[in-house]
């Protein structure tokens, strides 16, 4: 982790309608920082990194990547602006979203090729690097229906590092997964935060964030409830929206008491 | 020799003729409903109104006064058709009408996470939809596809009506000059059935291949 921050966001808000995604949020991101975003579904995780390389606009503040700098609102971003962002800024999505109509290979091979212009025989070099890496080479001919949800998602990972990004997004990519195939995806992945990839992630793996992420970013109800080094905020969190959050994910089967004695209590007091 | 077998010549030029009528027209309709369906589904909301009403015309109308208009009403403000041209632009605009929504159909069938993971990759929305979006889209385009086809073969029967010379209108003045409806009719239909089979293979064959990674 260095001192060049490479995103760098201003009080982003985003709504989709009248519906608030999420308000206020600031935060930098340093070159090989790992910063995790962990909280309860819907406080808007998933949709901020989305924004980061603008798969979706949004609506106020600001947002400084790579040397671009976006506003929220209307306005819209050049073509040519939109074009380096998605070269340099790779994403992971929670489903997948491999080609299914292209082999494993033509999967990690088709935006070098189209994009950057790569000679096929080079593209193919390269990718089967990458497949070698994630330990599938024997798997570079096959569609993506025959493959495990955790292959695949090695695969999409391949296929994101093929544009050799400066920048990694990752949407909750082990949330698909069968508990047993979550392990190799975050195998990747933290090999790929110790060669010094700048990475977001948006995660309910607490234990994998704590042991791979540099920061931690805690996001409830639409805003960032606390953030700062991983096992400080993971361990003794200030704030007490944090604390809950994390009281409910830690501790599971106390979170389940506490349902069921608020059930039964509410439920004794209709009869 | 029965007298009907007379006949197996001109229904044969009338097959022929059939055949190029829906090949040209089914060619021309997926071009302009490719187009029609893009600009249905992205282009500007002036456009997309009036592709929709355009559909909504050409599947409301009855599609014997679709053509009657174009051949005899053209013909009353002064723009005559022949019944070859009169044919072949009734049944592209009728395709069109079809094939815009059969293409609507299949792109809004590709996930919208096939579209992300391409914007993601920095790929252009034409390459997007050249490599990623359209050959998906096909798969499910095809089945009805086939049957539009099929659809605008028999379409090119209601041709004799302005005296197009196809295995229809040959039937028909054969019945009227021998008296053999039935085998003259029988004739024409398996006409007819063989040229639906081999679309309905050629569409099946298609529909395999484009599946494959199914």
């Amino acid at each position: 982790m260095s001192n060049d921050v490479v995103v760098s966001a201003r009080n982003m808000t985003k709504r989709f309608g009248n519906t608030l995604v999420f308000k206020d949020v600031s935060l930098d991101v340093h070159k090989s920082e790992v910063v995790a975003i962990v909280g309860p579904s819907g406080a808007g995780k998933s949709t901020f990194i989305r924004c980061i390389n603008r798969l979706h606009p949004f609506d106020e503040g600001t947002l400084e990547l790579l040397g671009h700098r976006l506003t929220g609102g209307k306005a819209k971003v050049p073509r040519a602006v939109l074009q380096d962002i998605h070269t340099r800024v790779g994403m992971v999505f929670q489903t997948f979203n491999l080609f299914p109509h292209l082999t494993v290979i033509e999967n990690i091979m088709l935006a070098p090729m189209e994009v950057k212009k790569m000679p096929r025989a080079e593209a193919r070099e390269r990718a089967m690097a990458l497949l070698e890496m994630v330990g599938l080479p024997h798997k570079r001919d096959i569609y993506p229906k025959r493959l495990s949800g955790g292959e695949q998602q090695r695969v999409a990972i391949c296929r994101a590092l093929a544009m050799e990004p400066e920048i990694m997004l990752f949407d909750e990519p082990t949330s698909m997964l069968d508990p047993e195939l979550v392990g190799e995806v975050l195998g990747a992945i933290q090999r790929l935060a110790r060669e010094g990839m700048t990475m977001l992630l948006v995660t309910h793996e607490m234990a994998f964030a704590k042991e791979v992420a540099d920061t931690v970013v805690i996001m409830a109800d639409h805003e960032i409830a606390e953030m700062g080094p991983a096992c400080e905020v993971l361990e003794s969190p200030k704030t007490e929206r944090a604390q809950q959050f994390l009281s409910r994910v830690l501790k599971p089967e106390q979170a389940a008491d506490d349902f069921v004695a608020a059930r039964t209590a509410s439920q004794g007091g209709d009869r | 020799m029965h007298v009907a077998l007379h006949y197996l010549g001109v229904y044969g030029v009338g097959a022929l003729k059939d055949i190029a009528l829906t090949i040209v027209s089914t060619i021309l309709s997926i071009i302009l409903g490719v187009l029609a369906a893009a600009g249905r589904l992205y282009g500007p909301k002036a456009l997309q109104i009036a592709i929709a009403w355009y559909v909504e015309i050409i599947r409301g109308l009855p599609a014997i006064l679709q053509l009657f208009i174009i051949y005899f009403g053209f013909d009353q403000i002064g723009i005559h058709f022949s019944p070859l041209m009169a044919a072949l632009i009734w049944l592209v605009a009728y395709g069109v009408g079809y094939a815009v929504e059969i293409f609507r159909a299949g792109l809004m069938d590709v996930a919208q996470g096939q579209r992300e993971a391409s914007a993601a990759l920095g790929l252009s929305p034409s390459t997007t939809m050249r490599k990623i979006v359209f050959p998906q889209a096909l798969v499910a385009m095809l089945p009805p596809l086939t049957s539009f086809v099929v659809l605008q073969l028999k379409n090119t029967t209601l041709l004799y009506l302005v005296g197009f010379a196809d295995v229809m209108y040959e039937a028909r003045l054969g019945v009227d000059a021998t008296n053999q409806a039935g085998p003259l009719y029988v004739m024409a239909a398996v006409v007819y059935l063989i040229i639906s089979l081999v679309i309905g293979r050629i569409g099946m064959r298609m529909e395999r291949r484009a599946a494959a990674y199914r």
